[in-house]
């Protein structure tokens, strides 16, 4: 029993890190522009292919094509950015919505259509690799990698808010835009600026997924969901609120697998009682500060 | 009309609104001033529900107001503009107006006679030549006027008004401040927030100075402008100066 | 005058939705029972689109839908045309509940809101096997189910029914008060609309007529299961089709829906080999018609035709 628990406590734990990849990337952009990405599970997509095909044909291990695969994403996301969404930035929220799931419908099926449904990974020795710290408690080795890395990143993420001239300017947008515009800080601006770091953030998630998860074209919409619930748990624009919400899931979901019977299906769902739970009784979120009515 | 007893609200530790009783009868023009902050504005969103009180009572007519939704202080016969204007900006002006007149009351409005109604409403804020355009193609004067009308069209029987003449050009606001004053003159109440003296001192019967969510002094035009307290703590600086 | 014409075009919809199954090739009657649901969930989507709510969880109650009549047929035999009733009450219902416990959310929370409990939907759909059958799914008994144009005729009536509703709605009074909510909730209270009141009654009008095109989906197919009535595509197509043919207007889905459809069959024609050309083909469109297009092909039509366009119904940003 102590030792279920302690695997339990282990497995949120790791599986936390990962889900905290997921969605930091996405509520910082939401944070910056009050615009939800729904082409952000697809952006992860992508970043998992760039680095099968960094570590297939060019043996590069997903750890360190991690870097060229973030810069890819940043510029990528940069210009998505300038194409699409900077167009109709003053148009109603439904048009922000429909386009950005439109353009999600578009990068799966080039990957659909390049690529094929099938599923695909790297296979680096570290993602095999498990520690038993007793005789039945595992860690694995991949997982605790994408936790330690999540951990960095966050920790960047936060110092470059808090310190950077940058960074500064993005705190400021995001806390109030007009306020913001009106002590010279170019929104627009700040608004690609913040979108290309979400996607290089989420590119960065998906080399990491890359020993983690099968690659799929489909791989995107799961990593979409949770990472909707986990920003709306943590409150949405808060980056704290988002690490906190990515370890609740993590551990709601990890609990019900071990704890309830076929567990592992209805883990499956955790996220989107949870979303709907949390929208309902706390909209707010954790931490946050956004009223709904956006 | 309208009895605010020792209403109160707070927003965390800040108090917006304290301890703050006043009246308003039939037919009266009460205009509210004060410094930015002083929570003119919340008052106005305590009146029409959409915040709550924390204490004490607003009556209309000797019905509490307190715990009503919007829509229901609505149909009491209270109407209210934004001080940011929100006409919607998809419908034409006479839509716009159309749906004041048709849902404001408890009792069913014909289309026809609603549509009457907008005309009447457009007609006494002069907007009746633009009905046709939409919402968003107004300039910002003429979206305060539909607001205005949008007020009108829901019959009420006390009307707020949030800054009306902020953004409007003199013309304009010559043309606004004739339009309240027919309506005050057909019966209705309004109280007014507003920040130009000049406005107040034409239209106003009396005058409620607020400060730091604080009744600072209650009178007439003249008594308000020549009062030590109120020339100290809001105007701050030469009436002549502010009056142009 | 209007009121009258619209009648006889009602009328005259029902009278052809009836005959002309009897004469067409059985490919091409297939073709419209496909049609007609596209227009139900269309249509449904668009009321909802049209007072502000943005709908992600249309394949919800399509799921509904679809399942209630398969396992209330299974289970009492109950005719095709009257399995309509259940699971449109419970489409109503649960859009309802659904309007009624989101509340105060808005735009986007209310899209990731419908979206979650749809995607919940399925995950439950999957996991209660003793009444689901789970991933394997249910097949409706084929003693039961009717044959292909009684089929076609029935769905194609019910089309007609969903539009000539959007189209009296629209021009009722409620329009008035479901517009201007799609502009500003806190506004429209002011003039003495209960939003939540509208917001319940448009949301179960929605997942009723929503829940039909699941109906007719379970009996045409004859099987479901939780991954295609619970498909995201539904949604997908749902939002696209009103988004082509013109947001918040009548026609707008009608127009959309046999668009989307023709331009799915030459995808499959032209690149039978992989799904993907049709779903890239929709994110083209949503791209597309959210950037150039926002009054849509309804919207393009009545711009040529006059220069001026001052109908209520075109998006803000179209000016």
């Amino acid at each position: 029993m102590a030792s279920l628990i302690f695997q339990i406590v282990v497995d949120s734990l790791l599986l936390g890190g990962v889900y905290t990849l997921m969605a930091v990337g996405l509520s910082l952009a939401f944070g910056v522009t009050r615009i939800i990405n729904f082409a952000h599970g697809d952006i992860v997509m992508y970043g998992a292919y760039a680095a099968f095909f960094a570590f297939v044909s060019l043996n590069i291990d997903p750890l360190l094509s991690l870097l060229f695969v973030a810069i890819l994403g940043a510029i990528g996301g940069y210009l998505l950015f300038k194409l699409t969404l900077d167009r109709i930035l003053d148009a109603p929220g439904i048009n922000q919505v429909l386009l950005t799931f439109g353009l999600g419908l578009v990068l799966q099926n080039v990957a659909v259509i390049l690529w094929t449904g099938d599923e695909r990974s790297t296979t680096p020795s570290y993602a095999f690799d498990s520690w038993f710290l007793s005789d039945d408690i595992v860690v694995a080795k991949g997982r605790l990698i994408a936790f330690g890395l999540a951990v960095a990143f966050v920790v960047l993420l936060l110092a470059w808010l808090r310190w950077s001239e940058l960074g500064r300017a993005t705190r400021a947008v995001s806390q109030n835009r007009a306020a913001a515009s009106l002590m010279g800080i170019n929104v627009r601006a700040m608004y690609a600026l913040s979108f290309g770091l979400s996607s290089s953030f989420g590119t960065a998630t998906g080399a990491i997924m890359s020993f983690l998860l099968p690659i799929t074209p489909f791989m995107g919409f799961p990593i979409l969901v949770k990472a909707f619930a986990i920003i709306i748990l943590g409150g949405l624009d808060s980056i704290v609120g988002t690490v906190i919400g990515a370890f609740l899931l993590a551990t709601a979901e990890t609990t019900i697998a071990y704890v309830v019977p076929q567990g592992i299906g209805w883990a499956e769902g955790v996220a989107f009682f949870l979303l709907v739970i949390v929208l309902i009784v706390r909209p707010t979120g954790i931490l946050g500060t956004v009223g709904r009515d956006a | 009309m309208l009895k605010i007893r020792g209403v109160s609200k707070r927003y965390g530790g800040v108090a917006a609104i304290s301890d703050l009783s006043f009246d308003l009868a039939r037919g009266e023009v009460l205009g509210v001033i004060g410094p930015n902050g002083a929570g003119k504005t919340t008052l106005l969103n305590l009146i029409t529900g959409y915040n709550a009180p924390n204490e004490g009572s607003i009556l209309l007519e000797g019905r509490e107001l307190r715990g009503l939704a919007p829509y229901e202080i609505c149909r009491l016969g209270v109407a209210r503009t934004f001080q940011v204007v929100r006409p919607f900006a998809e419908m034409t002006v006479n839509d716009n107006v159309m749906t004041g007149a048709l849902f404001a009351s408890d009792k069913w409005i014909s289309a026809q006679d609603a549509a009457l109604r907008a005309e009447r409403a457009l007609d006494m804020v002069g907007l009746l030549h633009k009905r046709q355009a939409l919402g968003s193609d107004l300039t910002i004067g003429e979206k305060k006027k539909l607001e205005l009308a949008r007020a009108l069209a829901t019959k009420a029987k006390l009307l707020l008004l949030d800054e009306v003449m902020s953004g409007l050009t003199g013309s304009e606001i010559d043309a606004v401040m004739d339009a309240i004053e027919r309506v005050a003159d057909s019966g209705v109440t309004i109280l007014m927030i507003e920040h130009l003296v000049g406005v107040i001192l034409a239209l106003a019967d009396r005058v409620l100075v607020l400060n730091f969510g604080r009744e600072l002094f209650q009178g007439t035009p003249e008594e308000v402008i020549a009062h030590p307290d109120v020339i100290e703590s809001y105007l701050g600086q030469p009436l002549e100066r502010l009056q142009t | 005058m209007i009121a009258v014409r619209g009648w006889i075009i009602i009328l005259g919809s029902l009278v052809v939705a009836l005959v002309a199954p009897h004469f067409l090739p059985p490919g091409f009657s297939d073709w419209l029972t496909r049609l007609s649901t596209l227009i139900l969930v269309a249509a449904s989507w668009n009321m909802m689109a049209n007072a502000g709510l943005i709908s992600l969880g249309h394949s919800g109650f399509w799921g509904l839908g679809a399942y209630s009549a398969a396992l209330l047929a299974n289970a009492f035999h109950i005719p095709f045309w009257l399995s309509i009733v259940p699971a449109m009450l419970l489409g109503a219902f649960f859009g309802a509940c659904l309007a009624y416990i989101t509340g105060r959310l808005r735009g986007l929370f209310f899209a990731i809101a419908t979206l979650a409990t749809s995607e919940a939907l399925r995950v439950v759909a999957l996991m209660v096997p003793k009444l689901t059958g789970g991933a394997e799914g249910v097949f409706v008994f084929d003693q039961i189910r009717p044959d292909r144009i009684t089929m076609t005729s029935f769905s194609l009536c019910l089309a007609v029914a969903t539009v000539a509703t959007s189209y009296f709605l629209s021009r009722s009074r409620y329009q008035y008060a479901l517009r201007a909510m799609r502009d500003s909730e806190s506004a429209v209270q002011m003039l003495g609309v209960n939003p939540a009141r509208f917001r319940i009654g448009v949301t179960a009008l929605s997942g009723a007529i929503a829940s039909c095109a699941g109906v007719i989906t379970a009996w045409f197919t004859g099987y479901i299961d939780p991954g295609s009535a619970f498909d995201l595509k539904i949604t997908i197509s749902a939002q696209i089709a009103p988004l082509f043919g013109g947001l918040y207007t009548v026609t707008g889905p009608v127009v959309g829906s046999i668009a989307i459809l023709a331009l799915s069959e030459l995808t499959r024609l032209y690149f039978n080999y992989s799904g993907g050309v049709g779903l890239l083909v929709y994110g083209c469109i949503l791209v597309f018609g959210v950037l150039m297009m926002p009054s849509g092909l309804v919207g393009l039509w009545k711009r040529r035709r006059k220069p001026v366009v001052t109908d209520a119904a075109v998006p803000a940003r179209a000016k």
